[in-house]
């Protein structure tokens, strides 16, 4: 999904200021960024278009903003026979908003060089699991007369970096192969949990830590036990860098693995002997999993 | 007799002198190309500006005996540096990456590639030359040996790529998913 960078969108005023604690805050405001500019829309064809030729065709902005929307109107209209309407959480609204594996944060500004002018572009690619950027492109397009068509040279500045930018993603896409996805993972405690992340739990004949059990399982399900372990305490732990296999079996069908179904298999774990625990798992995005012990 | 079979030996040794001579230059020819195709390293690109959708324009130098084999040279170390080398950064137009990453690729496809490159073979198919006539001027230098001459080419690069992918030589972007 190409998304137009905060900056692009603040340069050229598509934002919405809203008050915070006193102080002004902007946001992109990318649904009138589209009806308005041209340009962005130019931009984004001919990366599409270059994707769709490598067999990726990408996810649109517009259309997904537009499909939320949509959504949001049909939800609240929505009603059942006997009168029952959908319900839907506070922080299910604030989760039910675009997702995609990666992002293509896309900047550019036009600058004058005497009567001629060129563009200046930006392109990271970001992947949204573990917010890291696998392929960046910067450049400046040739000089060319004022009165050529600025799609002209979009299309033109799109094309130069198009090839680097693709050599990027493959890089990324052998590490994901070789290494597996990149994931966080967050486990809370709620209060109402009997047992907390010191308690403990026979091993073999010895005790361990509840910490250590998961530390091992980690170990163990991760693609060359690969993972970090930043944060650990009672109440708490994460793990970031966490690679995950591509591919998962579960129920006995093979499937593209996620950080939720990861998490759900340290959930099915952790409800098994000697644990017993009741364990919730919610998604935060695509790339990172909280898991909640003592509750859902 | 005797006659008989100093003629019949004399055909013999006529039709071996024949047959080694023919494999010498068989040889010699194909030891040529494996030195023209070892001996790639030793060529200089330019990217000259973006090219039009798929393509690349590039200025690249080929050697030769004659102004026509150094201009066949250029054409293949256009394609030999989209595929292997990749195109350097000129003064409007960023680098491009070659085709083919892993660095082993032509040691471990070697019979292919000498197919590929050899005179006439499937690499002309991404060559579209855009200067017109053999090069003169600064494009065309008298060394010693013969001529070391400079063409502006469009190479289909897409095209290559696609090909490459479709010969199991490059991975596919979307490979594995």
């Amino acid at each position: 999904m190409v998304v137009p960078s905060d900056s692009w969108c603040i340069r050229n005023g598509f934002v919405t200021e809203f008050q915070n604690l006193g102080q002004t805050q902007q946001i992109p405001d990318y649904g009138t960024a589209f009806r308005q500019n041209d340009e962005i829309r130019t931009v984004i064809s001919a990366m599409s278009e270059f994707m769709a030729a490598n067999e990726f065709p990408l996810q649109s902005l517009e259309a997904e903003l537009n499909r939320i929307n949509n959504e949001s109107v049909e939800m609240s209209l929505m009603q059942g026979k006997s009168g029952s309407v959908i319900e839907e959480s506070p922080v299910e609204a604030l989760r039910r908003t675009a997702k995609a594996d990666i992002i293509l944060n896309l900047d550019y500004k036009v600058t004058m060089v005497g009567p001629r002018r060129q563009i200046e572009f930006n392109l990271q690619a970001i992947d949204a699991y573990s917010s890291k950027i696998i392929s960046g492109n910067t450049g400046t397009s040739s000089p060319v007369s004022s009165a050529t068509p600025m799609t002209t040279i979009l299309e033109e500045a799109v094309l130069s970096f198009k090839d680097n930018f693709l050599a990027g993603l493959q890089r990324h896409f052998d590490d994901l192969f070789a290494n597996g996805r990149e994931i966080s993972v967050t486990l809370l405690r709620y209060d109402s949990s009997p047992v907390d992340f010191d308690s403990e739990f026979e091993f073999e004949g010895d005790m361990y830590e509840l910490a250590e059990h998961i530390d091992l399982w980690f170990s163990n399900n991760t693609v060359e036990g690969r993972y970090s372990l930043n944060d650990k305490s009672a109440n708490r732990m994460r793990f970031s860098q966490v690679r995950i296999p591509l591919y998962d079996t579960v129920m006995g069908k093979e499937r593209a693995a996620d950080a939720q179904s990861f998490g759900n298999k340290l959930a099915r774990m952790l409800r098994k002997e000697p644990y017993n625990l009741v364990v919730g798992v919610t998604p935060k995005g695509l790339g990172e999993v909280w898991i909640t012990i003592g509750d859902k | 007799m005797h006659f008989n079979t100093f003629r019949i030996m004399k055909k013999t040794v006529a039709y071996i002198l024949v047959l080694l001579m023919a494999a010498t230059a068989v040889f010699a020819q194909n030891k040529e190309r494996r030195k023209s195709i070892k001996s790639w390293e030793n060529y200089e690109i330019t990217t000259e500006k973006v090219g039009t959708e798929g393509t690349k324009f590039v200025k690249v130098w080929g050697f030769g005996k004659t102004v026509d084999k150094a201009v066949m040279a250029a054409k293949r170390n256009a394609v030999h540096a989209c595929l292997f080398r990749g195109l350097p950064a000129g003064p409007n137009a960023n680098a491009t990456p070659a085709i083919c990453r892993d660095p082993n690729t032509f040691r471990n496809n070697e019979a292919y590639f000498e197919e590929f490159f050899a005179p006439g073979g499937a690499y002309l198919r991404f060559v579209n030359m855009t200067t017109d006539g053999t090069p003169a001027g600064q494009d065309r230098r008298k060394i010693k040996g013969g001529y070391k001459c400079a063409l502006y080419i469009q190479v289909m690069y897409d095209n290559l790529k696609r090909q490459m992918e479709a010969d199991g030589i490059a991975k596919k972007l979307s490979s594995g998913f």
